[in-house]
């Protein structure tokens, strides 16, 4: 049983999405108990596969029992099992939210959308355990496709933005296919392990240039780095709730781990470092990023587009991360991946608990909305400091690592955008909590009973439960940060940072 | 030159095909052409990936020729890779077509949402539809 | 809009014409991607897998994985289209 706990976190996921139908059609109220006892198997499966790289070493499970190169292999090490226990962790708290929100926002449309729910988690979990670079594309077009299918039947300008995606994504993919392409003429293999192996005598060829950077370019563009951002925040603010709390701290955070992946596994740090400046352009690019991002969020009015444009300056820190390509930097990227995948899962729940209740969530109507909903929105609050960077939350730590990682670099520049990103988020965070638990309503003196007063108006327990879990596993992932950095994240570090 | 250009001849149809795509699905204003272009575009690069399976000199498609009952029956047949293309590329590509396909079909349904929104698949006119409404 | 497309397809095709000239030539039996991992499948598909049709050998067993993810797609778009498209019959209500 053990052995196989790498193959369980596909196949299980993937296996319910076929019967979720079959069920759905017996009996519609079966598939939510259903998809969130489904969902506990690959969580169990990857603390399991988590426990076994920290107890003997990263290790392969070959499928269908062919070697490598030859057939398929799940190549697993720290970065793997860390980044699947993110993603089932996270599925599975959205999916426990999701009851009263798909009920609300699609009754009929429940059986479909749970099936692609498991096909979006399958996807995701697949690209981060395979170890074959042609095999990430196809779950790639898993998660893409079920993504899109979700996020298409949002609020309104949800289809266009949808469609705007899916040229983007498709751009995204097919580049990076071609790359692989290309890394399949100057090797002969796709096997990750085996392609990094024969890559460095061909580093100075033009063809392993132009596959890297279209491998790079592709990854950006679903990572919805800026310039290639466009698509991103419509495409998040306009979805169901339910599917920007489960794609908003996921879809992008597993574009951040396949471009760890290919930058530092299948090429050695030294090709993107060296011999083409890759991660000077991606630093660059992530400053502007985090600025331009911040700013836009600033701009907004809605609540689920404001957070959207977060994402694109939270992934921002991210890609600085790596591309400073030292320990500290990279140390921080990836705990950032955890700590966004907690944050943006805490913030984008509490706008769908928000929407649940409200039926908008336009910024300016938040008013007392501390006193109708104190619990969520203390969970928000938990996530704006996170967002921040106030200590104890993961925010912090991960912001330290990559101001730390800048310093090391000696690139002051990057430094003060950290610093002053900073200071961005406080405005576009605490905007909304000034609004939501400080300002006065207006009396209303032409009523008998001038003070509305407020009764506690919290969201159904399915949703606020997850929404607290979230919180506390940001104050979590703070306090345990050392531990999480000795025990996992230092392994992740190439060996020559 | 001619003869460097005639060696290389795949790659300069796909490029070819696959800046046609690519121009499509940026520059065109209506959301059918993207579509189109999409295809194009990824047919350019299924294409590309067959033409890596091809070896010259003989060598043909990859179903065993003889008896293969024989073949199988006495282990180790001495089988000549040259005579054979590459079957890999091929693999990879019936899996790239179904995902080419898969996309279209999704994208196909979500242009009919947005036919159904706007009563228009012209960019521009739901762009200036989307301005007016504020969606 | 035309001028911005116009600039990525220059850049890309120029990326992609620089990466050509160091391409192996077309139809070379010596070229990595023939010789590395594709003979032994040329050599052992019938053996191993009693397949005549080596494109047959690979799809379903050497890398069927890879297939198990292309029917999934397939699945996905399928139940991605009913989603987006069902409406909902009048009388039919739960």
């Amino acid at each position: 049983m053990a052995t196989h706990f790498a193959a369980l976190v596909i196949i299980i996921p993937l296996i319910a999405a076929l019967f979720v139908p079959i069920i759905g059609w017996w009996k519609k109220g079966l598939c939510y108990p259903l998809v969130v006892a489904v969902l506990i198997v690959p969580l169990i499966s990857s603390l399991g596969i988590l426990n076994r790289v920290i107890e003997s070493g990263p290790f392969s499970y070959y499928l269908g029992g062919w070697a490598p190169p030859w057939g398929i292999e799940y190549a697993i090490d720290y970065l793997n099992a860390f980044v699947l226990v993110i993603i089932s962790a996270i599925s599975l708290i959205v999916s426990i939210y999701s009851k009263k929100s798909v009920e609300k926002e699609m009754p009929e449309k429940v059986v479909p959308f749970y099936s692609l729910f498991l096909l979006l988690v399958t996807g995701l979990l697949g690209i981060v355990v395979t170890g074959d670079l042609f095999n990430v594309f196809v779950f790639l077009e898993i998660a893409a496709l079920s993504c899109y299918a979700l996020m298409a039947i949002g609020r309104d300008g949800a289809p266009f933005a949808t469609f705007r995606y899916i040229i983007m994504g498709t751009i995204g993919a097919s580049f990076y296919l071609l790359g692989v392409g290309y890394l399949y003429i100057i090797t002969g293999s796709l096997n990750m392990l085996d392609v990094a192996q024969r890559l460095p005598e061909f580093y100075h060829s033009r063809v392993v240039l132009t596959a890297g950077v279209f491998m790079i370019v592709g990854i950006g563009l679903k990572m919805a780095l800026y310039p290639l951002h466009a698509w991103a925040p419509n495409a998040y603010a306009d979805a169901p709730s339910t599917v920007s709390g489960l794609v908003a701290p996921l879809m992008t955070k597993v574009a951040a781990y396949m471009m760890i992946r290919i930058m530092f596994t299948v090429f050695k740090p030294v090709f993107f470092v060296e011999i083409i400046p890759v991660t000077t352009i991606l630093t660059w690019m992530a400053a502007v990023s985090i600025i331009v991002g911040s700013i836009y969020a600033i701009a907004q009015t809605d609540l689920k587009k404001m957070l959207s444009y977060s994402i694109v300056a939270q992934i921002g820190y991210i890609a600085l991360g790596i591309g400073l390509a030292n320990r500290s930097g990279l140390t921080g990227a990836v705990l950032h991946i955890l700590n966004e995948a907690f944050t943006k899962g805490c913030v984008f729940l509490v706008a769908g608990a928000i929407v649940y209740k409200m039926g908008s969530c336009n910024i300016n109507d938040f008013k007392d909305l501390y006193r109708k909903m104190p619990f969520t929105m203390s969970a928000f609050l938990i996530g704006a400091f996170s967002m921040v960077g106030i200590p104890p939350t993961c925010g912090f730590f991960s912001k330290i690592y990559l101001i730390m990682g800048a310093i090391n670099a000696e690139k002051w520049i990057f430094v003060a955008v950290l610093l002053f990103s900073s200071i961005l988020n406080v405005i576009y965070f605490f905007r909304v909590i000034k609004i939501a638990a400080f300002d006065e309503v207006i009396p209303d003196y032409s009523r008998t009973t001038p003070y509305i007063t407020y009764r506690l108006d919290e969201v159904p327990l399915s949703m606020l439960i997850p929404i607290l879990i979230m919180a506390a596993g940001i104050l979590v992932c703070g306090i345990f940060s050392p531990e999480i950095i000795n025990t996992v994240i230092q392994h992740i570090i190439p060996a020559s940072f | 030159m001619l003869e460097y250009i005639i060696s290389k001849y795949n790659f300069w149809v796909y490029i070819i095909l696959l800046l046609i795509g690519l121009y499509a699905m940026l520059g065109k204003k209506n959301l059918v052409k993207k579509l189109i272009g999409m295809n194009i575009f990824q047919s350019a690069v299924i294409l590309f990936y067959v033409s890596i399976g091809v070896k010259k000199g003989g060598a043909t498609v990859p179903i065993f020729m003889g008896d293969a009952h024989a073949a199988h029956g006495h282990g180790q047949a001495i089988i000549d890779v040259a005579s054979y293309i590459n079957p890999l590329p091929h693999v990879l590509m019936l899996t790239a077509i179904v995902v080419s396909i898969a996309t279209t079909g999704v994208a196909l349904a979500v242009l009919i949402l947005i036919f159904r929104r706007y009563k228009t698949l012209e960019l521009d006119e739901i762009i200036k539809i989307r301005k007016d409404t504020g969606v | 809009m035309k001028v911005i497309a116009i600039l990525i397809i220059v850049l890309t095709g120029g990326l992609l014409i620089y990466g050509v000239e160091e391409m192996p030539d077309w139809g070379d039996p010596n070229s990595p991607a023939s010789s590395h991992v594709s003979p032994k499948y040329i050599q052992e598909a019938l053996e191993k897998t009693a397949t005549p049709n080596m494109v047959t050998a690979v799809l379903g067993d050497y890398r069927g994985y890879d297939t198990m993810g292309e029917t999934a797609v397939i699945f996905t778009a399928g139940i991605g289209c009913i989603l987006m498209l069902r409406k909902k019959r009048k009388g039919e209500g739960d």
